[in-house]
């Protein structure tokens, strides 16, 4: 009879340990995908409505490269979601890159920019294009000259910064812009405040594939859906080699070989097409793609698994994906100064 | 209803009711493997298919977890402790009606209700460089619509993985055993591995968790190995030395851990000593051995999983005037036709010599529809046909039960 006892009181006493608390929803552990929250700005560069305001001019401008052809919103295109349905970018003189252009809708709450994650702030990665030979092709010198002899761009520059345009103002003026590119409310973010509703049962499926069978939640984490982390699918190895060394090239740590940085997944849907070569045109082949495990090679990312999703398994993943589209600010190209 | 009395009455009592017991101990045991861990999915807010094609059976994904010490593969920098996380506690029970009839038995028929045991289990990461998991059933005595229980620590054990590499991780305490290649603990089917079970009186079954130390090793092209020093034979001597030793090592081809992925094939040996009698001094003891050959093969939404075991034991083991050599072996097939929803077959035989004269065979059949993750409703039949000395011995089990874990 003791022992009767002593086994009832233990499993109440657990059964109390468990439920107490909210945790015992599903989707509340760590890695759970929840809200936008708002998002956090550096000390050095707070949000001014006039920053902003020069942050969009310099990011339309296509001044800002070394034949007048080619600015930011060239390949991050604000009708396209932000990012460019090219597989790659193509910049000056029509050249072409290796990288797809991820869209900045939600950059701000990444921890790194890039695919490689070069970048540690929207600061450093705002002046990185223009920069790069293929892209815009231009030096930070002369930009700060080109923009400092025009009296629209100076006055600004003055007045916000106090000093003459530079490099650090330019990439300063360019995050304060584009940390107002956020999503707001999604579907699914409706249903995680108790519309259930906002999502159709599909996506409510989906979204349990999502975090169970589909293995997406343990890269795809977080708010804004990426852990911020770098991992190889495979994507871009053949006959041996890699394509594209990716976060190694960064590093030059043999682990990082093939790996790139987790993208987010809000308003995915629109920033077709994906992987960081653009090599799959929709969200059914990317799915496809994980369904098999990825490429194999020497470093495949040891959470790649073949999946054996079925096919509406599949199409209720994607109907979830497409749950997390929200509202993006619409913005125009401003008149630029002269 | 009627009533017996007196001598009738005691006679019954001892007769019957240690044979009751016996069966819903044996019920209860096979119904109650150690199975899901939720509290892994509440740490990180997965769903239960994270881990388990159907729980409580483990998939790719939860196979390479488990072995790689209760961590995320790749992101064990990340990791959080499980004072960093939700208390680190579950619970899993099942419940249901259970039809059980045997002929030539004294075996007594069920056909009730049952609650069918219950798991209390705790997992997770003591530190960054270790996890444990904690497994316990408590005591349940038979009564109308319970199923009795042995009070017993299923697993006990620490894991400390990567010391060096992949290829040195080290499991101690109490734990599920690696030359089991298919889990006991986390099968589909309530019936139990009848090749897992056989053994000489009193000895060991493979599908008993072991009190030792493993060690595992697993490499990056889908080579992995095990071995382990565990006490081994269950004969209660406490004198007896641990002196069993058991090594695995298989080979999976393509991605996957060949769970519901990859093609995946094993070789297990097994090296024991047991005493015949728990009277008997440790020095009596006298040998056993397994070996064993396995597969697990998958084609799209369908598994088949083999495993074949040659068992020799010494005479006196099984008293009798020369050694046993046995062998067995089970095929069980499962499919998935829709998301949430399996359906599994399987055979189950094992040949025995004439001096033992026990050969089995059985049929088994059923399926797992979860209307939640961590929800099933199961149904399943047996058929259990065994030789003995008395005539042939058949079983025929039903179950429709809800099994859950929270």
């Amino acid at each position: 009879m003791k022992k009767i006892l002593f086994s009832l009181l233990a499993s109440a006493g657990l059964l109390l340990l468990i439920t107490r608390g909210g945790w015992l929803l599903a989707g509340e552990g760590f890695l759970f995908n929840g809200s936008l929250p708002a998002v956090t700005v550096p000390v050095d560069n707070l949000q001014t409505d006039a920053k902003i305001k020069l942050g969009r001019q310099l990011y339309f401008d296509k001044r800002l490269s070394a034949d007048n052809t080619v600015s930011c919103a060239t390949c991050h295109v604000p009708e396209t979601g932000w990012a460019n349905h090219a597989a790659t970018d193509t910049g000056i003189k029509g050249q072409v890159g290796g990288r797809n252009s991820g869209s900045i809708i939600n950059a701000a709450y990444m921890k790194v920019q890039f695919w490689d994650g070069r970048a540690a702030t929207l600061e450093e990665q705002a002046v990185g294009p223009i920069q790069n030979p293929i892209e815009m092709g231009e030096t930070l010198e002369n930009v700060v000259k080109k923009l400092n002899a025009i009296p629209g761009y100076k006055a600004q520059f003055q007045q916000i910064f106090g000093t003459d345009a530079t490099a650090d103002a330019i990439g300063k003026a360019i995050a304060a812009f584009e940390r107002t590119v956020v999503s707001g409310p999604s579907a699914y973010d409706r249903y995680r405040q108790g519309d259930p509703e906002a999502m159709t049962p599909a996506a409510v499926r989906g979204m349990d594939i999502f975090n169970g069978k589909g293995h997406c939640t343990p890269c795809h984490s977080g708010p804004a859906f990426s852990d911020g982390g770098y991992h190889n699918l495979g994507v871009g190895f053949e006959k041996g080699k890699y394509k594209d060394e990716g976060r190694y090239a960064v590093t030059k740590s043999r682990k990082d070989m093939g790996a790139f940085k987790t993208p987010g997944l809000r308003n995915t849907a629109q920033t077709y097409p994906y992987l960081h070569d653009g090599s799959e045109k929709t969200l059914e082949a990317v799915i496809e793609l994980y369904n098999r495990g990825g490429v194999p090679n020497p470093h495949l990312d040891p959470l790649m698994l073949p999946l054996n999703l079925t096919k509406t398994e599949k199409t209720d993943l994607v109907a979830f994906l497409n749950s997390l589209n929200g509202p993006v600010p619409e913005i125009k190209e401003p008149e630029l100064p002269n | 209803m009627s009533f017996i009395r007196g001598n009738k009455m005691k006679k019954i009592l001892s007769g019957y009711i240690p044979a009751a017991a016996g069966c819903l101990v044996l019920l209860a045991t096979a119904s109650m493997p150690a199975g899901a861990v939720p509290v892994f999915a509440r740490k990180y807010g997965f769903s239960c298919t994270m881990c388990h094609s159907n729980y409580p059976r483990l998939n790719d994904f939860g196979t390479r977890y488990r072995r790689n010490g209760y961590r995320l593969p790749g992101r064990e920098n990340d990791e959080k402790t499980i004072l960093q996380s939700p208390p680190p506690v579950a619970l899993r029970t099942s419940a249901g009606y259970n039809y059980y009839r045997a002929v030539n038995s004294a075996a007594p028929a069920v056909r009730q209700f049952q609650l069918n045991g219950l798991d209390l289990l705790s997992a997770g990461r003591i530190s960054p460089d270790a996890g444990y998991m904690f497994v316990y059933t408590p005591v349940l005595t038979a009564s109308r619509g319970v199923a009795a229980q042995d009070g017993v620590l299923e697993m006990a054990s620490v894991v400390f993985n990567d010391l060096g590499s992949s290829w040195f991780n080290v499991r101690a305490g109490r734990f599920e055993p690696a030359y089991a290649a298919l889990s006991p603990k986390r099968q589909l089917a309530v019936s139990p591995y009848e090749i897992y079970d056989f053994t000489f009186p009193g000895g060991l079954a493979l599908s008993q968790t072991q009190s030792g130390v493993e060690v595992t090793g697993y490499g990056r092209n889908g080579t992995s190995y095990a071995a382990g020093w565990v006490n081994g034979s269950d004969t209660g001597n406490a004198s007896q030395a641990a002196a069993d030793v058991y090594a695995r090592v298989e080979k999976v081809f393509g991605e996957g851990e060949g769970q519901t992925a990859g093609q995946r094939i094993g070789l297990m040996g097994y090296s024991g000593s047991a005493v015949p009698d728990v009277t008997l001094p440790a020095a009596a003891s006298k040998t056993f051995r397994r070996a064993g050959i396995d597969a697990s093969l998958n084609y799209r939404h369908l598994n088949l999983a083999m495993q074949y075991i040659s068992g020799t034991d010494n005479k006196a083991l099984w008293g009798k005037s020369s050694d046993v050599n046995f062998s067995g072996g089970l095929a069980e097939v499962s499919y998935l036709p829709a998301t949430g929803l399996v359906c599994f077959a399987r055979y189950d035989v094992v040949d025995t010599p004439r001096s033992v004269n026990m050969d089995i065979s059985k049929w088994t059949l059923g399926g797992r529809y979860y209307p939640a993750d961590n929800i099933a409703l199961h149904p399943e039949y047996s058929y259990k046909k065994q030789k003995s000395s008395a005539g042939d011995i058949t079983e025929n089990f039903f179950t429709a039960r809800l099994d859950y874990a929270f």
